[in-house]
């Protein structure tokens, strides 16, 4: 039996977090494993932090990841990502953009991000797998402000162990995202794996 | 979520969607042709699909102003023989509560099934009501699946036993059922469309003597379904059943817990789960429970499962030791998962959880440091303006404020009582009885007006509330995304002149200064006033523009003139504004407006003490 592939994607409301999720089903439903996430609609949605858990495999019960059974975390947002990095499990994988979206609790602290980014250093040195790249930047190579997350899952493709191939979420990929904007995600998936081929 | 085509695919399938989908699906299988719903996280999916399918299949699918409205609607076509369903949130079912607890006196003709939402955790409610025990009190049978297909096949299941029993049913799901994402196994169906026809028969009036003669009759329907329901196959039992040291019942997303908490701790117990969770299926209960030492109950929020099964056991005399709510092993609030049931588990049987000590660790040293990130409103919003023109005009100490539920709940200024749909308006009429020394603000949107607002205002101009009512008319549903409502078709100012208020004003609250007197001249106006601020939604328009390539003319701040004094951040709080990560020449941060989710409403350039900010093309 395939063990079950626990991960969590994370961000703020808006980053395109249920995408990435919709993208990862597809991929793992083409190739005939049993999806499982769980997502938070309504009012968590709006500009705040969004989770999503996401079970690969075989057989699959209750849909949330309790704390420390993470395989893979995927960060549209570094707060975000400091936030839900307990759910990794010792081993596992952090992939992070270092986009920092302002949250309204920093509004009287000018230095803030300032911070936070030497916080994340020190607590992604804790995990060996990692990567902290400036997914945007390379979204905005691309030709799509908006594609950070399919760098990230370019990104995600170079796990090693991750049941889904890169072309299975290329594949995905062209089933999901409308024709006009697939180019553009094509080439960010390019640079999301060969930013990390050069990271993990 | 599932594209329309699969959803409505008279095909055996495997489709990639929500639960709240394959709730629909389930309905759509079973040949459901009247829905009717008001929208509600986390139900509001249901909605969405049953809506989209209905022209495709030719059913009846409708938003309706309220929940009441929505199952009356339901009601009256089960009871002209056709299968009808109705869906809604948690206090979406004290709404329709009314029409829900004499329902059960007429019994239905055509299969009819609530689906109530349950809100563990109140991710986006009010609070964490479980709806079982309103089930239970309108004595509606209740069903409770642990997952998505479940839900599917419980769906279709409920509309034969609804028929069978002539009894409608109650599915009550969780957020997590609601909104799990899986691949579901979608089935063939026959649409077998009837002719509704109500029999001439005094059975559907819930008079006083027909009411007397008609409970005892619903009661001898209830027995008759727990006679069936060891047979039913809605109540499982499975693992080692020659272990009596311990048993586990659990029902719905709990089964799906504790399934997983045993995994972890590598352990195998008896499990009773229920599918059905009222009328209780006593005969499998006892048989499960009769040798057993320990009984474990697994559930989330109200100790529903043990505080009637425990009352059953002892009527019975069988007396094992209830571990539960009761004996403090889970939380009667907040919800559960796999390792809060394994904890729960181990306090019972023994043993340990291995060990997460250093990852917990690690979380709470994060803990401190992660960055608080409450729901706001959206860049560009017209809610926002509103109420930042408000706080102007009355500061939050120097007035009584009175919210409702709709994306207007966000107001970080003034904001003092949020309590239910509609209760807005209600609260600010008995303010005006206590409060003499204040002016009294209540504030509704234009879906929570004709929902339950109406009424209120009647209320108002009847009794002479002196209170200002702020409309939030945004032309749709926003906060559960986005649906429809009357205010297409009904003009609010109309229905207020109509009903006798004689201050009725709309305003454009992005004009800071004409917003500002707007609520300066209510204040002057003796008797209810309504301010109605009627513009598309900044946020649904802003995404149309975007979808149609339409151009945003974005604004910008210039870092050499801005004095970084945070009038846009600190307190209007924008969330396309931020603090610059680089200084400007002076060595300064400054602020900093995000392009991508400007929507060029303006109203940071007209606040910007220091004229800082204005259109990117000036």
């Amino acid at each position: 039996m395939v063990d079950t592939y626990q991960m969590v994607i994370c961000g703020v409301g808006g980053q395109g977090i249920l995408t990435i999720s919709d993208i990862l089903t597809i991929a793992a439903q083409t190739k005939g494993l049993h999806v499982l996430g769980s997502e938070v609609h309504g009012m968590a949605q709006k500009g705040g932090s969004v989770v999503t858990n996401l079970k690969i495999g075989e057989e699959l019960n209750s849909p949330t990841i309790p704390v420390g059974t993470g395989k893979v975390l995927v960060g549209l947002e570094q707060n975000e990502t400091l936030r839900y990095i307990k759910y990794v499990k010792p081993g596992g994988t952090v992939i992070t953009s270092e986009t920092v979206l302002f949250p309204i609790s920093w509004k009287k602290d000018k230095a803030a991000a300032d911070k936070a980014r030497e916080k994340i250093r020190e607590d992604l040195d804790k995990f060996e797998a990692r990567v902290y790249f400036d997914a945007e930047g390379l979204a905005n190579e691309a030709g799509l402000s908006l594609a950070q997350n399919t760098v990230l899952l370019g990104a995600l493709s170079q796990v090693e162990g991750f049941p889904i191939t890169e072309d299975e979420l290329r594949d995905a990929l062209k089933i999901r995202v409308p024709a006009k904007y697939l180019d553009s995600n094509l080439r960010a998936f390019e640079l999301g794996k060969n930013a990390v081929k050069k990271n993990i | 979520m599932a594209k329309l085509e699969e959803l409505v695919a008279n095909e055996d399938n495997r489709v990639l969607c929500l639960g709240n989908e394959a709730i629909a699906r389930g309905a759509i299988e079973a040949g459901v042709q009247v829905f009717a719903a008001y929208p509600g996280t986390p139900s509001s999916e249901i909605s969405e699909a049953m809506n989209a399918a209905a022209p495709k299949l030719g059913f009846y699918a409708e938003w309706s102003t309220n929940e009441k409205v929505a199952m009356e609607t339901a009601i009256a076509a089960s009871i002209s023989g056709v299968r009808a369903m109705t869906a809604c949130k948690h206090v979406g079912l004290n709404v329709a509560a009314d029409a829900f607890y004499s329902f059960m006196y007429m019994g239905c003709k055509g299969g009819f099934v609530t689906v109530v939402g349950d809100d563990p955790h109140c991710f986006s409610s009010q609070n964490e009501q479980d709806s079982r025990w309103l089930g239970v009190s309108a004595q509606f049978p209740i069903i409770e699946p642990s997952n998505p297909q479940e839900a599917k096949e419980y769906v279709k299941r409920a509309f034969d036993v609804s028929e069978q029993f002539e009894m409608p049913m109650l599915l009550r799901t969780t957020t997590r059922v609601s909104h799990a994402r899986a691949d579901i196994q979608f089935n063939k169906f026959e649409s077998n469309y009837r002719i509704g026809e109500l029999e001439k028969t005094n059975r559907f009036a819930c008079l006083p003597a027909l009411a007397r003669a008609n409970h005892p009759k619903l009661l001898a329907r209830m027995e008759k379904i727990k006679e069936w329901l060891p047979s039913s196959g809605f109540s499982i039992i499975e693992g080692p059943i020659d272990i009596i040291d311990y048993g586990i019942i659990t029902s719905g997303i709990s089964y799906s817990y504790v399934k997983d908490a045993l995994k972890i701790l590598d352990k195998e117990l008896p499990i009773l789960k229920l599918g059905m969770v009222s009328p209780l299926d006593e005969r499998t209960i006892l048989e499960f429970a009769k040798d057993k030492k320990n009984i474990i109950f697994i559930e989330e929020v109200d100790p529903y499962l043990e505080d009637r099964i425990s009352a059953l056991l002892i009527q019975n005399e069988i007396i094992p030791k209830i571990h539960g709510k009761s004996s403090g092993i889970t939380k009667r609030y907040h919800e559960l998962n796999a390792r809060l049931v394994s904890e729960a588990l181990v306090k019972v049987i023994g043993g340990t959880v291995s060990s997460v000590k250093e990852i917990e660790k690690s979380v709470e040293d994060t803990k401190d440091f992660v960055p608080f990130r409450p729901p706001l409103f959206c860049a560009g919003c017209q809610h926002r303006a509103a109420f930042w023109e408000l706080s102007k005009v009355v500061r939050k100490d120097k007035g009584i404020f009175a919210s409702d539920i709709g994306c207007y709940s966000l107001d970080p200024w003034v904001t003092d009582t949020i309590l239910c749909m509609g209760g807005g308006i209600g609260l600010a009429n008995g303010f005006t009885r206590v409060i003499k020394d204040k002016p009294i603000f209540a504030y509704i949107g234009d879906s929570t007006f004709f929902h339950t607002g109406m009424p209120a205002l009647a209320n108002a101009v009847y009794n002479k509330a002196n209170i200002n009512i702020l409309v939030l008319d945004n032309r749709m549903t926003a906060m559960t995304g986005f649906q429809p409502n009357p205010t297409e078709v009904i003009d609010i100012a109309e229905v207020a002149k109509s009903m006798g208020v004689e201050y009725v004003v709309e305003f454009d609250p992005y004009d800071f200064e004409k917003g500002k007197k707007t609520f300066e001249d209510a204040l002057k106006h003796e008797g209810p006033t309504v301010i109605i601020m009627r513009k598309i939604c900044a946020n649904e328009d802003w995404r149309r523009k975007r979808r149609i390539g339409e151009k945003i003319e974005v604004f910008h701040i210039d870092p050499e003139v801005c004095i970084a004094c945070g009038t846009c951040i600190v307190q209007y709080q924008c969330p396309a504004i931020r603090w610059s990560l680089d200084t400007n020449s002076k060595g300064k941060k400054y602020s900093v407006i995000d392009p991508t989710m400007c929507t060029g409403c303006s109203v940071c350039s007209q606040i910007c003490p220091v004229e800082a900010i204005s259109k990117v093309d000036e």
